[in-house]
């Protein structure tokens, strides 16, 4: 007992040096900054941020690019806040519950107490997930070693549909089709055991297989570009940012809701492909229904914020977990970030303790210190957000589509892969505008291979038959969650349809 | 005119659209090639996924048809006209957004230099989106096409197209 412990606190040694360079601290601290600027913005997203970023990590040292993409993801989170806040347009999906109470408080004339308010609960939201990512991932590691091909195939499938469940609101059909779209989308290439091309139409670029990053930009970054300026939306900041950090007072008060906000981002971060804008809106509606001023939610309360905030938050230390121990991401953002380690030739999984032992600690002591640089750059930058949040949409978002061509192209070099994310960002834009989600499509592509490869190999293993797999404990409880998510499912979408068969009930009419 | 969900139509399609894509993906899957047998063949796992397509595509259908999904097209076969998507501003916008995508990615890129094809795609567009002054936009696509391209080649070591 006491070995393991100095083992693990001389490993957790190591990775901390090895955080301390000059070079590190400066490029994590600029990456925060760059993350809450881009985060800031409405239109672009914490997951298109890391799209269009991961290509300048394609040069760094492995320590650099970790700090980098895992400073503008917490960056990007937080940034969020202050748009949805000042101008009621939340700068990523994450902060959409922080609009609820941020803008009347700033139509108020308490902007600045809200956006600092976000922040102190942003911090803290990260708090409790590296806390929960440092001691609940080695136990979440001893589980996934006794995974054999039918749990790896069995959890692949519960990603996507327990993902496609949880992001559409009314109809999992949808996101189930997504899901499946992308889990097609992984099995265009040459076949992973016996190197078969399948549905390569006798294309020589298609044999590689449909390249992760180049869809991945495509669906976040030019989806984002149309969707964005389809419209011509103005916004206007609204009231003067006076003052910006709540007394103690109102902190204190706020403990509580940030403990179970905290705890929710976590749960949800865990679940593959939830994101943080679910886990945001889950500790809203729980902090409503718990608080005592739970009625004054929603038109104006720092309590509403400082939840929202919280959880949106604490899902980056939650998503963490089934990204190290099964490689599964917990969020859109997440899987940007699972897409660059595999660059860098690093594989998360119930291996990685023992391949690279350090890097679970590595993780946390970065999100650590972008923790706090989150925290001075987002009070400092309250007052100036304002200028920033003042740069044209229609400027900007055209200069986004060289980011994305060059993102797309640096990873393979190949001209093809451009033509692969055009592809992926028409795609995803038709499919956003007829209400499909996205996180289930990423999903399917990141989840695809292990799918395929695990479910023939369990079958070749036990000759065809399903007999092995009863017993099996963790394949029983997966195939339970996958039958309950199914069922849930379709009847969802059956009162659904039901709701909407008469032409004139209320909910039928446009 | 029947008011329905306003979804409805599309999921109509869409359902209709999968059962044929499954169904297609099940003849691919078929046809490929079986080393040892049909479990760990290369066309196993794409038969499992068109059948859910199929699956998912009839669910879909039959929900839009709960939905008056087929009224609502018929409506729209007989309410549709050319002119009517040629006013629409959003379309538009999306539509012209998307060919001047086309023209950068597909004519310029690989043909002409990466810096002079993305002024020209950001000169276009910027001057499309009125973003400013025709003076700031000439300004802006020049400056943002070098910026790029410096930053990428000369400090991240980054390839250009």
């Amino acid at each position: 007992m006491l070995e393991s412990f100095l083992q693990q606190a001389d490993i957790f040694f190591i990775a901390l040096s090895a955080q301390f360079y000059f070079t590190n601290i400066i490029i994590l601290a600029g990456a925060v900054l760059l993350g809450i600027i881009v985060g800031a913005i409405p239109g672009l997203t914490a997951t298109m941020a890391l799209a269009l970023l991961i290509n300048l990590s394609y040069g760094m040292e492995f320590n650099l690019a970790i700090s980098f993409l895992l400073g503008v993801y917490v960056g990007a989170i937080m940034g969020g806040c202050y748009s949805a806040i000042m101008v009621n347009i939340p700068g990523t999906p994450a902060a959409a519950a922080t609009a609820m109470d941020g803008f009347p408080l700033a139509k108020r004339g308490e902007g600045g107490l809200a956006i600092g308010t976000g922040v102190i609960a942003s911090f803290f939201g990260m708090l409790v997930s590296i806390s929960c990512l440092i001691f609940l991932t080695p136990f979440v590691y001893k589980i996934a070693l006794k995974f054999g091909q039918w749990e790896f195939f069995l959890l692949a499938f519960f990603g996507v549909m327990i993902c496609g469940n949880l992001s559409t609101g009314k109809d999992p059909v949808k996101g189930w089709v997504v899901g499946f779209l992308g889990f097609f989308t992984a099995m265009i290439g040459l076949d992973k055991v016996y190197a078969f091309p399948r549905f390569t139409f006798g294309l020589l670029q298609l044999k590689g297989g449909i390249s992760l990053i180049p869809a991945l930009i495509g669906v976040f970054g030019i989806s984002e570009i149309l969707i964005v300026l389809e419209k011509e939306i103005p916004y206007k900041i609204l009231g003067k940012i006076t003052q910006v950090i709540p007394s103690w007072k109102v902190i204190r008060s706020f403990i509580p809701t940030a403990i179970r906000s905290g705890l929710i981002g976590v749960g949800i971060g865990a679940v593959p492909g939830a994101g943080e804008d679910i886990g945001a809106w889950v500790a809203y509606d729980t902090a409503k229904r718990n608080s005592k001023q739970g009625e004054k939610f929603g038109t104006g309360c720092l309590e509403g914020v400082a939840a929202a905030e919280t959880a949106n938050n604490a899902v980056i230390g939650g998503a963490m977990i089934p990204l190290l121990t099964l490689a599964i991401p917990g969020s859109p953002p997440a899987a940007m970030f699972l897409a660059a380690i595999w660059l860098h030739g690093v594989q998360p999984g119930p291996m990685l303790p023992i391949e690279n032992p350090g890097f679970l600690f590595e993780v946390a002591i970065v999100l650590l210190l972008a923790t706090c640089f989150m925290l001075i750059w987002g009070l400092i930058l309250a007052r100036p957000m304002a200028t920033i949040l003042k740069i044209k949409r229609e400027i900007l978002m055209p200069i986004i589509l060289p980011l994305t061509v060059i993102g797309a192209y640096a990873g393979g070099v190949r001209v093809f892969d451009i033509k692969v994310t055009f592809f992926f960002g028409i795609l995803g834009y038709i499919l956003r505008k007829l209400d499909y989600p996205m996180a289930p499509l990423v999903l399917g592509i990141i989840l695809g291979p292990l799918a395929d490869v695990s479910f023939r190999q369990a079958l070749m293993q036990s000759r065809g038959s399903l007999i092995p797999l009863l017993g099996r404990p963790l394949g029983i409880i997966l195939l339970a969650a996958i039958a309950f998510i199914a069922y849930s499912g379709f009847r969802r979408t059956i009162e659904y349809a039901r709701k909407h068969d008469h032409p004139d009930s209320p909910k039928s009419i446009e | 005119m029947i008011k329905t969900d306003k979804m409805a139509a599309a999921d109509l399609i869409m359902g209709i659209f999968l059962i044929i894509f499954g169904g297609l993906v099940i003849m691919a899957s078929l046809n490929m090639r079986i080393y040892k047998t049909f479990l760990d063949a290369p066309g196993f796992f794409p038969f499992i996924l068109g059948i859910i397509f199929v699956g998912l595509g009839a669910i879909m259908t039959s929900s839009s048809l709960h939905r008056k999904g087929y009224a609502q097209i018929k409506q729209g076969i007989k309410y549709f006209n050319l002119t009517y998507l040629s006013k629409n501003i959003e379309i538009r916008r999306v539509m012209t957004l998307i060919i001047l995508m086309v023209i950068y990615i597909f004519v310029f890129i690989g043909r002409i230099h990466f810096t002079l094809a993305t002024a020209l795609y950001l000169f276009f567009t910027l001057y499309y989106l009125k973003s400013a002054s025709l003076f700031k936009i000439i300004i802006i696509s020049i400056a943002a096409a070098f910026i790029i391209s410096t930053f990428f080649t000369k400090f991240f070591h980054i390839p250009l197209p």
